[in-house]
């Protein structure tokens, strides 16, 4: 995946925005004066976009990113994802149409330690039944395939290394065909080379026209992507937007 | 997976050859087998730290820089190598004697801070004297309570963890790391969780803890506040890298 | 090929064996004593009923003087009647060892094949026995010390012996039916022959008791009593002289009431224990989805519906609950066998083709499927609506606003100078009040229910005990006719060990039903004025007192009888054939209404009636020595039986105190080991509970564990904080048992003294059962916490802190 790729993607701005932001506070109760999460957020992601959100630790990066995905709910603001206003959705609803919106990819991986790999990246398409079963179980031997995991389809989460547990996660989140991915940290707890990796898997995936928002705060990424949104004190950094 | 970069074994430059280390770790190997393959976290380090330091542990995630601590703390074993603090060599230590070491002699801060949720501040920092013991009886609560002053939660001392801030609860596990006064302070993270003026506050606990002795070893990923220390480390795929430059930067 | 999602249902289900094995336990340990509480409850109160119907018991028993064949075909073409039998009825004494004697009674058949009513079923030997033969009866056969094949010595009135030989041994469920006073447990051995043996006993060829069965409802006693008159006019019509009429249903085994006993204490255990084990469901059942947030947060952030997690979790606790049932069913199966077993043959019953009643099943079933589902159902809710955020990041970020201490936090936030750790113990014990309310509940309802049925035991102790004061003499002695009391006195005084003799009065009677016709019999006794050898419990009115004339107090049975009748009323009895009226004073307690009817008066007013004055057909002897053993008063009995033969006095029965208030006791004895058995079977439903509970609770506190080990907390700390918590909630809840014990021990002893006494009495509280109960929570409750607290402190620390 080559930097001009990525900027004929980033030509996509024209259009509509698929993610977008206005407003957009987030206050913890119980902090009381303490400054908010978020502080009045306005942001546009267009389709084949790969944002990275920069940030410190306690800038409120995985708050931004809990409220693309409905994980959690605004203060105060909106929060429009492919044309859905997420705060309007039921706790249900949310779940069903993140299913099938929205692939999340967690620092800590979130894999289901007691299901097989296969069986990890078949579970989304289970629960959205967007897929025949039998289509299902082909379209995740071929995601494994894609992050090179085939030979390990059988085995568990806690029989593959951190890098190879990630790679399925994104595989799993990649499941139902999303054409958002949003992930918290990717490889907040992998090492240099296995973030490269990671990180590859990603540019092949905005290649094909996904629609990316990283949350890191490893600012040496942020050279490779579309564009860098820093986040300090819950509030976007001037000019970064 | 990993990168095969050359780890140099470095002297700590800055401090005085001639003094005895605190903390010594010798040749330390960390392999976790997974069944992957073996993960190497450290491949042999040999690291002193010296009375009174005040050490930055930096490294991006991944580099091995918690594994590293963990070797200090005994919250983990290396493969390879020990680690001597004073003259005890730690894991030689069952877990449970480990464990009273750890309370007379280390006070550690984690990154989620990690107070007992159904103690209030004053207890949580009391805790630590009860197990350990040796501060006596009667000044527990006294002591207690001026350390939670020192962080500046002196009129919260009643309060539940849940009820205060992150940085607060931050800065009250500060105070409870110093509850046995130990010579050492160990923190993985302090304010990877924090925004950053919380972080700077908890950060000038650490620095005024030093000036007055303590030794102190700070794990991090922000380069920033490794500038601020007395001496940064820096750990790249298990192995050291060059922290005389990084420090000649300073 | 299985869809992932009940793939990871199975994979919850097998991979953790521990905790499998604890949620399965503890579903079926309340299944189990569920499936046993409910068959043996069915079978007690059904099945035994109708294996005792199955004998064609005679539901019209009639004493007359004599009469022959003729009048008996006659009866049987009477209608509404069944069937008709006569037989000849005896009491003599049988020794089988040299010089000793015990009362036997015997009954003559005339035509074995034609024996239908009271039929008896063969456990060794031949049946029926042929001129010279004897069958005995099988609960009395040991006390005759009789093995098959012997000849047995009968005593004869003439004071010769005649020789029977003992050919077969069977089992008659109506012993105790055709007897008065006494019931089951103090009716004499029973022996069979054959009317051709009859002239060799000195006896006549002839008939004295008339049994009848009805056509129609064998169980209305309306019916029976109709039959009855009908026989009745017929016997009297043929000149026979009616002695007495006992009126029986097809149901009213002679030991019914303690079937009825155990049944109602059956039905309070049965409906505690459902409670109990929905409790105990709920509380594991919880504990195990508390461990599942994590991963309901994931499965929603991938797309899962709510519906389609709880009915993952539905699943998973489906199956947890069949297996469940699975353990459960055979194991209750086969106790429930083996305590009927046991209850049957002691309470001389037939098990008869044992199979666990459809209604317990069902009743596991429902239990097994539904109480479950039910007590996962708010968990499993309130995990799926968790938000995704805080399900995945396992800590409940800044939520504090929402955080209240509670009064008990509070209270012990107050507690200066407690240390800290322990001050852990108490805050985790308080920190979640739902589940801490459930726990308690559990586990005091179980310890409850323990005690009260040790309370109640004891109860029933002190009035097996209280039996014993009705036989305070060492030796009761009965001859064949009255002699002058001075005569008897003056003889045993010669025999040394006698300190007291004393001369009772005691005749048979009936009771004179409205318009003047016989009925029920009674065992009328006379006791000397101020008589020291009898210390009756009074249920209402009061005892004889010395001035009392043709005053009666009566046995508890009349009550049941009798609905209606009063201290202060009267009640007329035919005694020594005159219909005379006594005055009630008064009602006592003897060993419940399967002893029959029994009245005592005063000596004098039945020495009166008998025409007998200073003459007594029993005697009741003291010895000098107190508190003699059964074989010592056995030894005084010997001395006494030969000084009596001696002086050519004929002794009809000879009996020790000892015997007497054994055999009367009986019946409660079984009553309080049954008690003692689900005392048991509740402590394991609780033991059960406790140690999964208390297990479950540490296993979610790894976490907090690796904490305190990293801030130097030692192995002893550890395992001190976490005993100290399962001790405080299990003495909690001991401390909340036993006030439960109370309400719970009146009761089950309510239920027992209506079914047996038609009367409560207090309970006694015993301090066994509260003290067994708490050891049994100290133990268990620090095993329980121990055994996962040492697996927590074995993991490392980065181990336990990388679980968030």
């Amino acid at each position: 995946m080559l930097a001009s790729q990525i900027a004929a993607h980033s030509q996509a701005r024209t259009s509509e925005p698929i993610i977008r932001l206005r407003g957009v506070t987030k206050r913890y109760p119980g902090t009381g004066s303490a400054a908010p999460a978020l502080r009045d957020i306005d942001l546009d992601v267009f389709p084949g976009e790969f944002v990275a959100v920069v940030g410190k630790s306690g800038a409120g990066k995985t708050t931004l990113a809990n409220m693309i995905t409905g994980v959690d709910r605004v203060s105060s603001g909106e929060v429009i994802v492919g044309g859905v206003s997420v705060a309007e959705l039921g706790e249900n609803e949310l779940a069903v149409w993140r299913g099938r919106n929205l692939g999340i990819i967690y620092q800590t991986f979130q894999l289901l330690p007691m299901l097989s790999l296969l069986d990890n990246v078949m579970l989304p398409m289970d629960f959205c039944g967007l897929y025949s079963r039998k289509t299902s179980r082909d379209r995740a031997r071929q995601l494994l395939q894609e992050v090179e995991l085939e030979e390990h389809t059988h085995k568990r989460p806690s029989g593959i290394s951190g890098g190879q547990q990630q790679r399925v996660a994104i595989a799993r989140a990649l499941a139902n065909d999303p054409p958002i991915l949003v992930a918290d940290e990717p490889t907040g707890r992998l090492d240099s080379v296995t973030s490269e990796t990671i990180f590859k898997v990603f540019l092949s995936l905005v290649g094909r026209g996904k629609t990316i928002v990283m949350v890191t705060h490893d600012e040496s990424l942020a050279g490779r992507v579309s564009r860098v949104i820093y986040l300090a004190d819950g509030e976007i950094q001037a000019g970064t937007a | 997976m990993n990168a095969s970069r050359p780890a140099p074994a470095l002297t700590p430059s800055g401090a005085p050859e001639t003094r005895k280390p605190l903390i010594e770790m010798r040749r330390i190997v960390k392999t976790f087998h997974t069944p992957a393959g073996d993960f190497h976290a450290l491949k042999g380090i040999d690291l002193c730290f010296y009375e009174g330091e005040f050490v930055a542990v930096v490294g991006r995630s991944g580099s091995g820089k918690s594994t590293l601590v963990n070797m200090i703390t005994g919250i983990d074993h290396p493969t390879a190598g020990s680690v001597f603090v004073g003259e005890v060599e730690i894991h030689r230590l069952p877990e449970g004697k480990m464990s009273i070491w750890r309370g007379k002699n280390l006070g550690i801060v984690f990154q989620f801070y990690q107070l007992l949720p159904m103690l209030t501040l004053l207890e949580n920092v009391l805790l630590p004297m009860d197990f350990a013991g040796v501060i006596p009886w009667a000044q527990r609560e006294d002591r207690a309570r001026s350390l939670l002053d020192l962080v500046g939660l002196g009129d919260e001392a009643d309060y539940l963890p849940a009820e205060i801030s992150g940085g607060q609860q931050q800065s009250a596990a500060v105070a409870r790391a110093l509850a046995n006064d130990p010579p050492m302070i160990i923190a993985d993270e302090p304010t990877g969780n924090l925004d950053s003026k919380t972080a700077n506050a908890v950060f000038a606990i650490f620095t005024r803890l030093a000036g007055e002795g303590k030794t102190i070893i700070m794990v991090t990923h922000d380069n920033s506040l490794a500038r601020r220390t007395g001496r940064a480390v820096y750990l790249s795929d298990g192995g050291l890298v060059n922290s005389a430059g990084q420090e000649a930067r300073r | 090929m299985i869809r992932p999602r009940w793939r990871k249902v199975l994979a919850d289900l097998v991979g953790n064996k521990a905790r499998l094995v604890l949620v399965v336990a503890s579903i079926a340990v309340g299944l189990f004593a569920i499936g046993m509480i409910a068959t043996v409850h069915d079978v007690l109160s059904t099945d035994l009923r109708k294996g005792y119907a199955a004998v064609n018991p005679a539901n019209i028993q009639i004493s007359v003087d004599s009469c022959n064949q003729d009048l008996i075909d006659e009866i049987r073409h009477t209608p509404g009647v069944k069937d008709a039998a006569g037989v000849f009825n005896t009491s003599l004494r049988l020794s089988s060892d040299p010089g000793q004697w015990i009362a036997v009674n015997i009954e003559a058949i005339t035509n074995f094949k034609k024996m239908d009513i009271n039929r008896v079923s063969l456990d060794q030997g031949v049946w029926p026995p042929k001129k010279g033969e004897i069958v005995l009866e099988r609960n009395k056969l040991a006390d005759t010390h009789a093995r098959l094949g012997d000849e047995t010595l009968l005593e004869l009135p003439s004071g010769k012996t005649h020789r029977l030989k003992l050919v077969g041994v069977v089992h008659d469920l109506t012993i105790g039916s055709n007897d008065i006073g006494g019931g089951f447990f103090l009716a004499p051995a029973q022996g069979y022959i054959s009317n051709d043996s009859l002239a060799s006993i000195e006896m006549p060829d002839t008939f004295n008791q008339i049994y009848a069965t009805v056509t129609g409802d064998p169980n209305d006693l309306a019916n029976i009593t109709t039959v009855s008159n009908a026989v009745r006019k017929k016997v009297e019509d043929s000149g026979a002289k009616v002695v007495n009429v006992i009126l029986r249903r097809s149901i009213d085994h002679p030991n019914a009431t303690y079937l009825d006993a155990m049944s109602g204490v059956l039905y309070i255990l049965g409906l505690l224990v459902v409670f109990l084990s929905g409790f105990l469901i709920t509380n594991t059942l919880s504990a195990l989805l508390n461990q599942q947030v994590q991963q309901i947060g994931v499965m929603k952030t991938i797309g899962a519906r709510r519906n389609q997690i709880i009915l993952m979790y539905m699943l998973l606790i489906l199956i947890f609950s069949l297996l469940a049932f699975l353990v459960a069913l055979p194991l209750s199966s086969q106790a429930s066998y083996a305590l009927l077993e046991f209850l049957a043959s002691r309470i001389n019953f037939n098990l008869l083709a044992f199979h666990l009643s459809s209604s317990a099943i069902l009743i596991m079933i429902l239990i097994a499927l539904v109480v479950p589902q039910v007590a996962a159902f708010l968990p499993i809710l309130h995990g799926s609506r968790i938000p995704v955020q805080q399900a995945i990041s396992g800590i409940e970020l800044a939520g504090g606003g929402a955080h209240r201490s509670g009064w008990a936090e509070r209270r012990i936030r107050r507690l200066r100078g407690v240390s800290r750790p322990l001050l852990i113990s108490l805050r985790n014990t308080f920190r979640r009040k739902g589940r801490l309310a459930l726990t308690l509940f559990t586990l005091s309802l179980g310890g409850s229910i323990f005690i009260a049925t040790f309370n109640v035991r004891a109860t029933l102790d002190r009035m097996v005990s209280q039996v014993g004061q009705y036989f305070l003499a060492d030796i009761n002695l009965t001859f064949d006719r009255p002699y002058q009391i001075e005569r008897i006195q003056a003889l045993l005084k010669q025999v040394p060990g006698v300190a007291v003799v004393e001369g009772w009065g005691q005749t048979r009677a009936e009771v004179v039903l409205s318009g003047g016709k016989v009925g029920d019999s009674l065992l009328l006794l006379a006791p000397p004025t101020g008589s020291q050898l009898i210390r009756p419990v009074i249920l209402t009115g009061r005892w004889l007192l010395p001035g009392d004339d043709r005053a009666v107090a009566l046995s508890e049975e009349f009550l049941s009888r009798f609905p209606g009748l009063k201290p202060g009323d009267t009640i007329r009895l035919h005694v020594n054939d005159q219909d005379i009226d006594w005055t009630v004073v008064g009602f006592f307690q003897l060993a419940g209404k399967s002893g029959g009817l029994m009245a005592y008066t005063n000596f004098n007013s039945l020495a009166e009636v008998m025409h007998t004055p200073d003459q007594a057909i029993t005697y009741r002897i003291v010895s000098t020595q107190k508190g003699l053993t059964d074989a010592g008063q056995q030894q005084l009995g010997n001395r006494i039986e030969n000084t009596l033969r001696a002086s050519k006095l004929k002794i009809s029965d000879i009996t020790t105190g000892q015997h007497l208030s054994n055999s009367a006791g009986q019946g409660l004895n079984i009553l309080t080991v049954f008690l003692l058995i689900m005392a048991l079977l509740m402590a394991l439903v609780g033991s059960i509970g406790l140690m999964g509970t208390m297990s479950l609770n540490v296993m979610e506190r790894t976490r907090e564990i690796g904490i305190l080990r990293a801030i130097g907390a030692s192995d002893i700390n550890l395992m001190n904080m976490v005993i100290v918590e399962g001790m405080l909630i299990g003495l909690l809840s001991c401390l909340i048992g036993f006030l439960f014990a109370f309400p719970i021990s009146i009761w089950m002893s309510d239920t027992i003294g209506m079914v047996i006494f038609d009367h409560t009495s207090p309970v006694n509280y015993t301090i066994s059962g509260y003290a067994i109960w708490l050891a049994v929570v100290v133990v268990l409750s620090s095993l329980a916490s121990l055994v996962p607290a040492r697996s927590a402190s074995r993991l490392t620390i980065r181990e336990v802190l990388s679980y968030e």
